[in-house]
């Protein structure tokens, strides 16, 4: 009977997961934004969720991540070593930024990172020689896929990426190790784990993804502005992860993609001006009556 | 080889004196009672020996050599454990997974430490060691249950298991009697006692007396931050400095009736 409710289970999941397949241009384009942005949501999952740190500068590592493959790829490299480069890159700057910021806690923390994130942002909008600034990086030569093909390598991505989380938050040392972190740092170096060293790994490892949704989206959109990166960006990103649950890479897909096709689905449906209302009273709703978010409600149902 | 020295031991938190000139050494297997008055500096200097605290003079000696320069990740890897005077376990977690975080901080003092925590909870290291530390605490039964639920007294035996799971030198117990039932501190006794026999040496900060004139072969007492006695724990309470800093003479008259009782 167990067996068969998986089977049914998995099944189930399979024909939702291939439904976009069959979905106009429209639809499936938003499908595949909302799945690379719920890579960075998986990002903060980690961060936050995990281990405890607050980041609002996010999108300046997805920014990274884009343009490196932006402007590699268009100078003749191969797509696939810029992507490379790209995550390679935003886990260096999250490397770096995490020496002075695993020092912090709370509010300066938060400040931190969001400073680190407008940084970036002036950065890619002024360095015009490398980036074209505000002008946009266009024609990135990563064309000749079609959507259906997009969207199966993201949902591969998320996947992956979606089970390594749960394996780490579930089922390994590792992620005791991080929540021991994140409840108690006095504790946990008492246990003879390096906080700095923790907290310093955890921000590497999610600029990494953060930057992975960056390169995902430079080949996928194969357009750039600095605007896509800006400290918006990052705390829409935030959202996305509270509305989803913090500590729920589950939630945050789904958050993920809810809090794009929806307003954007409005927007269609020539009710622009309902947009900004509906995105605000659905992350309002969640905040009132889901306090752990959609992962939080999930978790409830099941038992 | 002597497990702990403290030589000239010295904490100042601005305006106060927190420890002045502490010095005493602990061998291995041995039993040290730290007692002395609510404020003394007995917490404070825990919490220097095991490199939360920087101390601004003296030396403290782990298996004779120097510990000043190491962070207390790296002092804890070393072999130096202890409890908390209030609990510090993930509330959340539950009681397996808050004693393999103690084993899996051990793990990373080799490089190759990254990789072993990368393992499942349930591999089988962790499941014999951790099922073997439950044992000794008398905690088998409620390994999956999460700590939050487990009552109190319990609570402090979490506490033990994660701090002995990786089998240190050197223990430091801060209050672990408190709050616990009548045989939760029998159990802690023989606990003890079972821990020091294998070679490690113990030093138990606790208020009752009685526990620690079992425990204990010989006791330190500070006041005000400054060692005032240091002998056998009958000594001690006897010792005239002793009873008027830290037991008060009235105090004392009740607290012996109360250890007879």
């Amino acid at each position: 009977m167990r067996t068969f409710k998986t089977l049914a289970l998995i099944a189930a999941a399979a024909a939702v997961m291939a439904l976009p397949l069959s979905f106009g241009l429209f639809w499936i384009n938003m499908i595949i934004t909302a799945l690379i942005f719920s890579l960075v949501v998986f990002s903060i999952n980690l961060l936050t969720g995990l281990t405890g740190l607050l980041s609002f500068g996010q999108a300046g590592f997805v920014g990274i991540g884009a343009y490196t493959l932006g402007v590699l790829a268009k100078q003749g490299h191969p797509p696939l070593l810029a992507g490379l480069y790209g995550v390679l890159l935003a886990m260096a700057c999250g490397f770096l930024l995490g020496l002075p910021a695993a020092r912090l806690k709370g509010h300066y923390l938060a400040i931190g990172t969001l400073g680190f994130g407008i940084l970036i942002y002036q950065l890619l909008t002024n360095s015009v020689d490398i980036t074209r600034g505000p002008m946009g990086l266009l024609g990135i030569p990563t064309g000749g896929i079609d959507k259906q093909t997009w969207y199966l390598i993201t949902l591969a991505v998320c996947l992956a990426v979606l089970a390594a989380l749960a394996y780490m938050d579930r089922y390994s040392i590792v992620g005791v190790v991080l929540k021991m972190v994140r409840h108690d740092e006095i504790a946990a170096r008492a246990s003879g784990i390096n906080v700095f060293a923790v907290k310093l790994i955890a921000f590497t490892i999610s600029a990494g993804l953060a930057g992975l949704s960056g390169a995902l989206f430079a080949a996928y959109a194969r357009f750039l502005t600095p605007d896509l990166f800006n400290e918006q960006e990052s705390f829409r990103y935030m959202m996305m992860a509270v509305v989803g649950g913090i500590g729920s890479p589950l939630g945050g897909i789904i958050a993920s993609l809810m809090l794009t096709t929806i307003p954007e689905g409005l927007r269609v449906l020539g009710e622009d001006n309902l947009r900004l209302l509906v995105y605000g009273t659905m992350v309002l709703f969640v905040l009132w009556f889901l306090p752990s978010g959609i992962g939080g409600l999930v978790e409830r149902l099941r038992k | 080889m002597i497990a702990l020295e403290l030589d000239g031991v010295s904490k100042r938190f601005g305006g106060l004196q927190a420890l002045s000139e502490i010095s005493f050494r602990v061998e291995p297997g041995e039993v040290l009672g730290l007692i002395g008055p609510n404020g003394a500096g007995k917490s404070t200097l825990v919490a220097c020996i095991t490199g939360v605290l920087r101390i601004d003079a003296g030396i403290i000696r782990f298996q004779g050599s120097d510990v000043q320069n190491l962070p207390a990740h790296r002092r804890a890897r070393q072999g130096i454990s202890r409890t908390f005077q209030k609990v510090r376990l993930a509330d959340q977690l539950t009681v397996y997974e808050n004693v393999v975080a103690g084993l899996a901080g051990h793990w990373f003092a080799n490089s190759t430490g990254w990789l072993r925590v990368l393992q499942p909870l349930s591999t089988h290291d962790a499941t014999t060691m951790v099922g073997e530390v439950l044992e000794r605490v008398g905690l088998a039964d409620a390994a999956g249950t999460v700590v939050k639920s487990l009552p109190f007294g319990r609570r402090h035996f979490v506490e033990i298991a994660r701090a002995i799971v990786a089998g240190p030198k050197l223990l430091l117990l801060d209050e672990p009697a408190t709050g616990l039932t009548e045989p939760e501190r029998e159990r802690l006794a023989r606990l003890v006692r079972d821990i020091a026999a294998q070679g490690c040496a113990i030093v138990l900060i606790e208020h009752d007396l009685e526990l620690v004139g079992r425990l204990c072969d010989r006791v330190t007492v500070i006041n005000h931050g400054r060692r005032i006695f240091s002998g056998t724990p009958t000594a001690a309470q006897n010792d005239p400095a002793v009873i008027e800093a830290y037991l008060g003479v009235n105090q004392l008259i009740g607290g012996r009736d109360d250890a007879r009782d």
